[in-house]
């Protein structure tokens, strides 16, 4: 290390040495008082302090909305009403149809997310999974293209909501093209199956390039020499694929899956922004239910929306379980091998 | 059948000039033995024989059809990688009939070949095994199994042992060289390990900077190195070489003068010398001994003795300054500092001329 490296390191130091000196003391004499454990408690009370307020305390409130009824806002002029809430959102004489359910735009709203996730992640999984092929491959200008797919991820979804809206509305950018090559414009989001299509299309587009990311490192993992045996091998491209690169790359995959899975229960922002849960409840989600029942809509009602929620989040844990459970079978077994 | 012929083969990445225009018959049967420093081209010119990489130019023949522009899995060769290669994610059984599957064959005879050669390699028990759950040694042998099942031409080989711990490494060479003997399958193995390359080939490849620098068997390239190169990279410790004067030149011999003014005379063909060229001469550290008596001898001083017990490494240095290096056998008492004269046999003495190139008659 040459000398003007040394002081330059020692100069941009010293505040940092003062302020270890000048805590010192106090922190020994903590450390003397609360013991070792203490001391670790003491470094997690502002982190612990801050999701307690921000997380851990609206989640027993919301849990306490969801037991009471009525619109008032201030949970204590709310009327205690037990599993009122939830006995409204899960009695249904046929889950399979929501009209005959109490709540029926609930279930429509359950319904659609089901068919959400179902498409979105399977058509989220082969899009990323072959456009981390594709990047894999040795491309001209792969870093470029690398930066293209992942460049969606860095918008705000409202970004992306208005984008897709501006390029999809009836006067927008895609039906101007159509016109210009004398092809029909489509109201792409006042039919409910382009709708919803373009729901999915476009969360695709907003998030491809990060799970792209994830399956890209794992192929990258994957030793080029395996490649290289198979092909003195003789084994053919597809082959290659299912044979050897896809279950090499499936902890990536789980995870990849699993994540989507995560993400698509959730949807709401860029949809709403695009569609508005229209035409008609076409693309009205369980999230998007939420927000208008909890507080867009006339007949506001705090108590359903939070036992929606909470509804939502027992799901999410599960799901959430099986992504831990997911990673760390790819942990064990990376190690195993 | 197994005979290979390169012929003018070059190869380029970008501007860099890889390979330039190797020339090298290899005989069906034969172990031949690439060898070379780090970036010589060793490894390239093995991809290009399996048909992993293309050459830039020149042609490859097998058996003496043109397969310079055939796919690899159509070469009829079967490689064994530095890293093994073996798929992680399938069973020893799975890896060495996976290669089989895509030829078509019918399970008997996939299950046939599997269990030849596990019982050849003494793997049957690891069959339903991972990789991840065997030794390094045990992979390797898998590794080679997998070549094998297939029933190659030849087998390419990139430095198969370097992963291996070095007592690993002693057994696995006598085994590969008991498997060359039972299968007389032409063999081509590349590696930068002399002693392997020593105790396994039957013709040694020298590489150098994408050149052949010598081909020939490993005595005759210990002993008849055919440039200062090879002389140097061949042997362990590196041959002693010294710059020389031609003082005298005759038919059968050159008089020279080395070493602070010391005279010596070897036998050269002088022809190609003039006096007063400047020549050097080799000579290995096995061959020089401690002098008892008037022996021609040459006086150092020992900057280190090391003692391997069965040898003793002696670095010594001359009054002029230049490096011996002497592997005397068993267990001298020789100190640092202390003067001793290291004999010497002129009929050991390599000689070179002023281009590197070994002169011919000695």
């Amino acid at each position: 290390m040459s000398a003007l490296t040394k002081s330059v390191g020692a100069v941009l130091a010293a505040p940092a040495m003062w302020l270890a000196a000048l805590i010192d003391k106090p922190l020994r004499a903590l450390q003397n008082r609360a013991g070792f454990g203490g001391m670790a408690a003491f470094f997690l009370f502002p982190n612990m302090a801050i999701f307690g307020v921000f997380v851990l305390l609206p989640l027993v409130v919301n849990f306490a909305y969801s037991m009471t009824g009525g619109s008032a806002l201030f949970l204590p002029d709310r009327s205690f009403v037990g599993g009122e809430q939830y006995a409204r959102l899960l009695t249904c004489e046929n889950y399979a149809n929501p009209r005959t359910c109490t709540d029926d735009l609930f279930w429509v709203a359950v319904h659609n997310t089901a068919l959400f996730v179902v498409l979105q992640v399977v058509a989220m999984t082969v899009v990323a999974m072959v456009t981390a092929l594709i990047l894999n491959r040795d491309i001209r200008a792969r870093s470029f293209w690398r930066a293209v797919f992942f460049f969606p991820v860095l918008l705000s979804p409202v970004v992306v909501g208005l984008i897709w809206r501006w390029i999809l509305q009836r006067e927008g950018l895609l039906n101007y093209f159509l016109y210009q090559f004398g092809i029909e414009p489509t109201v792409w989001l006042t039919d409910r199956t382009w709708a919803f299509t373009a729901a999915i299309g476009v969360s695709i587009w907003a998030h491809v390039g990060f799970y792209a990311l994830i399956l890209l490192a794992g192929l990258q993992a994957i030793p080029r020499d395996l490649y290289e045996a198979a092909e003195m091998d003789g084994t053919r491209p597809s082959r290659v694929f299912w044979r050897i690169t896809l279950p090499l790359l499936m902890p990536n995959l789980l995870v990849v899956i699993v994540l989507v899975l995560i993400r698509a229960v959730q949807i709401f922002d860029e949809v709403y922004v695009l569609t508005g849960g229209g035409p008609g409840t076409a693309t009205l989600f369980v999230t998007q239910y939420i927000y208008e029942v909890g507080f867009a809509s006339l007949l506001r009602n705090p108590g359903l929306a939070s036992a929606a929620s909470i509804l939502m989040g027992a799901v999410l844990v599960v799901l959430t379980l099986i992504q831990l459970g997911v990673a760390r079978r790819g942990e064990q077994k990376g190690k195993r091998s | 059948m197994g005979r290979i012929t390169l012929t003018g083969i070059e190869k380029s990445f970008g501007a860099v000039h890889v390979l330039k225009g190797i020339d090298l018959d290899i005989t069906a049967g034969e172990l031949v033995v690439f060898v070379g420093p780090s970036g010589c081209g060793k490894s390239t010119l093995l991809r290009l024989i399996a048909g992993l990489d293309q050459p830039t130019g020149g042609r490859i023949e097998i058996d003496g059809r043109d397969v310079t522009r055939v796919a690899a899995a159509d070469r009829g060769l079967a490689m064994v990688f530095q890293s093994y290669a073996l798929y992680p994610h399938m069973t020893v059984r799975q890896n060495m009939a996976f290669g089989l599957e895509n030829a078509h064959l019918p399970r008997p005879e996939i299950e046939a070949r599997i269990a030849e050669a596990s019982r050849m390699l003494e793997i049957g028990a690891l069959l339903e095994r991972r990789p991840g759950q065997l030794s390094g040694g045990q992979r390797q042998r898998v590794a080679i199994g997998r070549a094998i099942v297939r029933n190659p031409t030849a087998f390419l080989l990139d430095e198969p042992l370097s992963n291996l711990d070095a007592e690993l490494r002693v057994s696995m060479r006598a085994e590969l060289a008991a498997l060359h003997g039972r299968l007389k399958t032409t063999m081509i193995y590349v590696t930068h390990d002399q002693v392997e390359a020593m105790t396994l080939a039957n013709r040694i490849v020298v590489l150098r900077a994408g050149r052949i620098e010598q081909v020939d068997t490993p005595l005759n390239l210990y002993n008849r190195p055919a440039n200062l190169f090879v002389a140097g990279f061949i042997g362990a410790p590196s041959m002693n070489l010294i710059p020389a004067t031609v003082t005298g030149v005759a038919a059968d011999g050159l008089a020279c003068s080395w070493l602070d003014g010391g005279r010596v005379s070897i036998d050269a063909e002088g022809g190609a010398v003039l006096p007063g060229a400047s020549v050097t001469l080799g000579i290995r550290p096995q061959h020089l001994k401690l002098a008892r008596g008037h022996e021609a001898a040459i006086e150092v001083t020992v900057t280190l003795a090391e003692q391997l017990g069965a040898e003793t490494v002696v670095h010594a240095q001359t009054k002029g300054g230049q490096r011996i290096l002497a592997v005397l056998p068993g267990q001298p008492a020789i100190a640092r500092g202390e003067e001793i004269a290291l004999a010497y046999d002129a009929a050991d003495i390599h000689a070179f001329d002023a281009e590197g190139k070994r002169l011919r008659g000695n």
